[in-house]
């Protein structure tokens, strides 16, 4: 038996379709960090638009090869569209039973929600029903503190961090889904706040927190130093307590910051074009990324609508993206590439000219100052576990991945 | 490396290429203009060529032309013979105009059709390919065409080898794009757009193509300030995923046709690919027939059996 816990898989990773229905544009929040520059109150998908894309998608069975399917619910905060999610998931569960699609016994229904009225009768409501087939996902941040210092509820007025509003339904989620994770995102005021939010988290009793720094190019000279900082602070925390027994964070990984074979590993990260997002107006995306809410310069990317159906020639630059087309030199040489990501959309974005082939290295410091703690946090950890003869050889680094354990 | 510069006379030079012909007319490039087209041509060492309109060019134009080496983009029914005779590229818009133009040997005749009348061509094309050293088919109207055509494509390229096998095999060598070229061709010989020539403007701006200038898409730079291509990897085709790993050497690979089917340079669109694929198959054919009939070929040519029209199905299938 493992004394290091591992990082739970997506469900049915790479078997998977993953459709987005963007209900809503609004959310009760204004984090600061929050990539959708273009939230708002009133695009909200209609039942006609969601019933339109649900019968394209069913439909059209030949197109979807995936053996299974993730229904993803994203807004701005979905779960205040409930009533309409609700009726979305009642009609793709009757719509695959009536029609034999291959779907109707390998779906689920994703949530990531601020957390906000997770206790409301409604979504409990919901919850209960669909309980076999539900993934969650709240998002805190970590300590008030650190919580506050972005995910602030919107509106004007002295601004009002939401952590009191969120942490309170921690219990009832975990009680509802005991391997609950969440997702906590580091832009460059978080960095002091690292190693205390993710010890917290842990001790609300999240045992895996999913934690990146923003795509966006919003980091300061000296971040990275500061960051490495926090993380070795982090390891130390979790190797001398035991943590890694029990509980995962995504910062500490054994696959990052090795040089990456450009055959072999010449894989795209991003799954744009191979999931399906749709919005209020009945639009195609090829992810929510792609969305006007979510661009800051660029037009949105639409490949094809409700309706019409989807322009396959549009996909085709997302479904041929690989790693080495659209890295500059410095990432394809890069000795330490592995688990460095990147989000498409945020490429897009910030790319010079109209191209999603145009990777942004924004985090490449942070991702070197990453790959440095997480050296140091399995050296530590190999040597710790050496010590207590938990592991059969005795020559480790964090290089190593031949380790046994005994 | 760039080689080429390409160099419409005027707003109303012709098509030669996908992108469609200008209704604009009498608008010739200022000769002031087409002077520093000449030397910046000169400096960087650029081999000129010079895109002719279908009205005659004006006098003090005609001269700054013939001062310089250089090769001529014609259309069929420009108005001065003596200026058309000495044409290496002659333009077509119908069949018909083709079939009637007075042909001389040495010439490469570009046809510029739909996909329909390109099929509807059998008789006409027969008759050419006896006639003609070489023969450019563009097909202008690659969008519009659906999968369910490709067959006939295939079926329309297929009726044309044993005539080209016939002839090759009598010595007389003509040049089919669409069939023949592959035959040669030992990688890929596309378009190359950005990386062997570029097009100035009769403003005196840099463009990509005339095809990115004729649509009125962003320059990439001007005779005062010089040449910035933006993300200029994207036209080498070690950054076109697709292409990279195709076989269909002959492909145009037009990246201006690229861009507005699929958004992106570097990506062509299924269409195009599929019509590439047939014209690379059907030159597999007839390299059999040239090997069966013991017809010279270049040396260390073979086109594989292959299983899929669209490379993007093995990336996809991996």
């Amino acid at each position: 038996m493992s004394a290091i816990k591992e990082q739970q898989r997506p469900w049915r990773e790479s078997r998977t379709k993953n459709i987005t229905f963007i209900v809503t544009k609004d959310c009760q929040l204004a984090c600061k960090y929050c990539y959708l520059v273009g939230k708002n109150e009133s695009e909200r998908m209609e039942w006609k638009i969601a019933k339109a894309a649900i019968d394209y998608i069913l439909i059209h069975e030949d197109d979807f090869k995936d053996d299974s399917v993730v229904w993803d619910f994203i807004g701005g905060e979905p779960f205040l569209e409930i009533d309409l999610v609700d009726k979305i998931c009642d009609y793709i569960k009757t719509e695959m039973f009536r029609l034999n699609h291959k779907w109707f016994n390998s779906y689920r229904f994703s949530f990531s929600t601020n957390g906000i009225n997770y206790d409301s009768e409604k979504v409990q409501r919901y919850i209960e029903k669909n309980r076999e087939h539900l993934s969650i996902g709240i998002t805190i941040d970590g300590t008030k503190r650190k919580h506050d210092l972005n995910r602030i509820w919107k509106g004007s007025g002295p601004e009002r961090g939401s952590y009191d509003d969120v942490v309170r339904n921690i219990p009832l989620w975990l009680s509802q889904f005991p391997d609950g994770a969440t997702k906590v995102t580091i832009s460059s005021a978080d960095i002091p706040y690292i190693r205390e939010s993710v010890l917290h988290l842990y001790s609300l009793g999240i045992k895996e927190v999913n934690i990146n720094v923003v795509f966006e190019n919003v980091w300061k000279e000296g971040d990275d130093k500061l960051f490495e900082k926090q993380l070795i602070e982090l390891a130390d925390e979790i190797i001398n307590h035991g943590y890694y027994e029990d509980h995962a964070c995504s910062f500490f990984s054994e696959s990052i910051g090795k040089p990456l074979d450009s055959k072999v590993d010449n894989q795209n990260w991003c799954g744009a074009g191979r999931m399906l997002a749709v919005d209020a107006k009945g639009l195609f995306y090829p992810c929510t990324r792609f969305a006007a809410y979510s661009l800051r310069e660029k037009k949105p990317i639409v490949i094809g609508n409700v309706v019409d159906g989807i322009n396959n020639d549009l996909l085709r630059p997302f479904l041929s993206l690989d790693r080495l087309s659209q890295s500059p030199r410095e990432c394809i040489e890069c000795e330490v590439a592995s688990g460095c990501a990147w989000c498409q959309g945020e490429n897009y974005d910030s790319a010079d000219t109209d191209t999603i082939y145009q990777r942004s290295v924004a985090i490449c410091k942070m991702h070197k100052a990453r790959v440095r703690a997480n050296n140091y946090y399995w050296n530590k950890l190999f040597n710790k576990l050496e010590s207590e003869e938990k592991l059969c050889s005795t020559s480790l680094t964090a290089r190593d991945n031949n380790y046994k354990l005994c | 490396m760039l080689k080429y510069l390409i160099v419409p006379l005027g707003a109303n030079a012709i098509s030669f290429c996908h992108y469609p012909n200008q209704s604009i007319k009498d608008s010739f490039t200022d000769i002031d203009t087409l002077h520093e087209i000449v030397r910046f041509s000169m400096l960087e060492n650029l081999y000129i060529q010079f895109v002719y309109p279908r009205e005659e060019l004006p006098v003090e134009i005609n001269d700054v032309v013939e001062s310089v080496d250089h090769i001529k983009i014609m259309p069929f029914d420009y108005p001065v013979k003596e200026t058309l005779d000495k044409a290496q590229i002659i333009v077509f818009d119908s069949w018909t105009d083709l079939y009637d133009f007075r042909l001389k040997l040495d010439i490469t005749c570009v046809i510029r059709t739909t996909f329909k009348d390109l099929l509807e061509s059998g008789d006409i094309m027969r008759e050419l390919l006896h006639r003609l050293s070489r023969l450019n088919v563009v097909i202008t109207d690659i969008e519009s065409v659906s999968e369910s055509q490709v067959i006939a494509y295939k079926s329309f390229l297929d009726s044309l080898i044993p005539l080209l096998s016939e002839l090759y095999s009598q010595g007389n060598a003509v040049q089919f794009n669409l069939i023949t070229d592959r035959v040669i061709l030992k990688d890929m010989n596309n378009c190359n757009a950005a990386v062997e020539s570029i097009t100035v403007s009769p403003d005196g701006l840099f463009y990509i193509c005339p095809g990115f200038y004729s649509v009125g898409m962003e320059n990439i730079g001007s005779l005062t300030d010089g040449i910035f291509i933006k993300n200029h990897y994207l036209f080498d085709i070690n950054h076109a995923p697709i292409c990279k790993i195709c076989d269909a050497y002959q492909c145009k690979r037009c990246v201006w046709l690229n861009q507005r089917v699929t958004r992106e340079v570097n990506t062509p669109g299924r269409i195009q690919c599929l019509l590439a694929h047939c014209e690379r198959n059907a030159s597999k054919n007839f390299l059999e027939n040239l090997k069966s009939d013991r017809t010279p070929i270049v040396e260390g040519i073979s086109i594989a059996e292959i299983d899929y029209l669209d490379p993007l199905d093995c990336i996809i299938n991996q």
